[in-house]
């Protein structure tokens, strides 16, 4: 899909089709989109810990499920669920000089080895690893994960995936999944074949961008151009907003099909 | 009890199938019927119904009741299981009655696939 229109194209899915396994290579095309997305000191944050629905029994399952996810967990063939290790600063010098090494980080930029060894290291990442749990680290850990999850998600959609980021309750997942201490719960990514319209209904409704988006100082919007945006039309990143005549239609029809109240 | 109809929250119930689900609420009686079935089997009526699954605190926020939800799921699944003559798609219609009744009450309630 050309690449403007899948980022419209992506919905929060929430009826998946449970009967419908997803294919393992198409989870391994996600994790390598989010493997090689754009990090901080080239230490990747995210990490993940794939579950194949039908791979558990039915007390685990449930054991996974929260008030609010519950359906959805019970609906998606694929839970990823994504955390955030604390810890990824630890090995940052290493990792920032062989970007020097390949040419991503050169000496017109003020890079070498030894600024990294005699400045990068000991002055601002070796506090960063040794405080792992602070707000600092977690905010970063957390916003890098978050642009890699972003691309697994935009990769699942274009592999014909629904996709939907969903909270989850640690504790029970910490007794299945056993991850490390150091890793920070983030969001369980759903994922599987859609059982919804792929429109899910139509786009979903964003505040405009002179609110969210500013120039030169706070308060002085960000202007759309007009034209931007029709071009963004005719290339399908903006599509028709939600809801579509149809969608209370489709959702009684989803209701009475997975047998769930109206 | 008075007639079902005219307690509060069946008439949110009612406004919320209509407004959000697109559902026209009269069109099926059973509906009412099936809520009259529940009301009696925990002898509650609606409001009650709604009340608790609610942890109300004065001065505090009203919150959902986690053991009241999770009694009131359990009646619902008791309530679906008990018509033995009706088909898995009957029974997951007696149950989904009484849920939308209490969803669109506030109270969210999620029973997993029913068909």
């Amino acid at each position: 899909m050309e690449y403007k229109e899948l980022i419209g194209s992506r919905r929060s899915i929430r009826f998946f089709q449970s009967w419908r396994p997803v294919e393992r290579e198409k989870v391994q095309i996600m994790l390598e989109a989010a493997r090689i997305a754009s990090c901080a000191v080239n230490a990747s944050f995210l990490r993940a810990i794939v579950v194949f629905r039908d791979d558990l029994d039915r007390a685990t399952l449930d054991a996974l499920k929260t008030p609010v996810s519950g359906l959805n967990i019970e609906l998606a063939p694929v839970h990823i669920y994504c955390f955030a290790d604390m810890g990824a600063y630890k090995g940052a010098q290493a990792r920032l000089k062989q970007l020097v090494d390949v040419g991503a980080l050169n000496a017109t930029h003020g890079w070498s080895h030894k600024f990294v060894d005699e400045f990068v290291w000991p002055n601002i990442l070796k506090p960063l690893a040794d405080n792992a749990g602070s707000a600092q680290v977690a905010a970063a850990a957390a916003c890098d994960a978050g642009v890699a999850i972003c691309q697994a998600m935009l990769a699942g959609v274009d592999e014909g995936l629904g996709v939907c980021l969903s909270a989850f309750v640690y504790e029970p997942i910490r007794k299945v999944l056993d991850p490390p201490k150091e890793w920070m719960p983030l969001f369980v990514l759903l994922a599987g074949y859609p059982a919804e319209s792929p429109e899910a209904g139509g786009q979903r409704p964003r505040p405009p961008l002179e609110q969210l988006y500013f120039e030169g100082k706070y308060g002085n919007p960000f202007k759309a151009d007009p034209k931007v945006t029709e071009q963004l039309r005719a290339k399908k990143m903006f599509q028709a907003p939600a809801p579509l005549p149809w969608r209370k239609e489709e959702i009684k029809a989803l209701a009475r099909m997975f047998g769930l109240p109206e | 009890m008075k007639p079902l109809a005219d307690y509060e929250s069946v008439q949110t119930w009612f406004r919320g199938l209509t407004e959000q689900s697109g559902v026209d609420p009269l069109a099926d009686p059973s509906r009412l019927e099936l809520l009259a079935e529940f009301c009696s089997l925990v002898e509650l009526d609606p409001d009650q119904l709604v009340t608790a699954c609610l942890l109300q605190k004065e001065g505090a926020e009203t919150k959902i009741s986690i053991k009241g939800r999770r009694r009131m799921a359990d009646k619902i699944a008791e309530f679906q299981a008990s018509d033995v003559s009706a088909g898995s798609r009957d029974r997951a219609r007696r149950g989904n009655t009484i849920r939308s009744f209490l969803i669109h009450n506030g109270i969210l309630l999620q029973s997993g696939i029913q068909a």
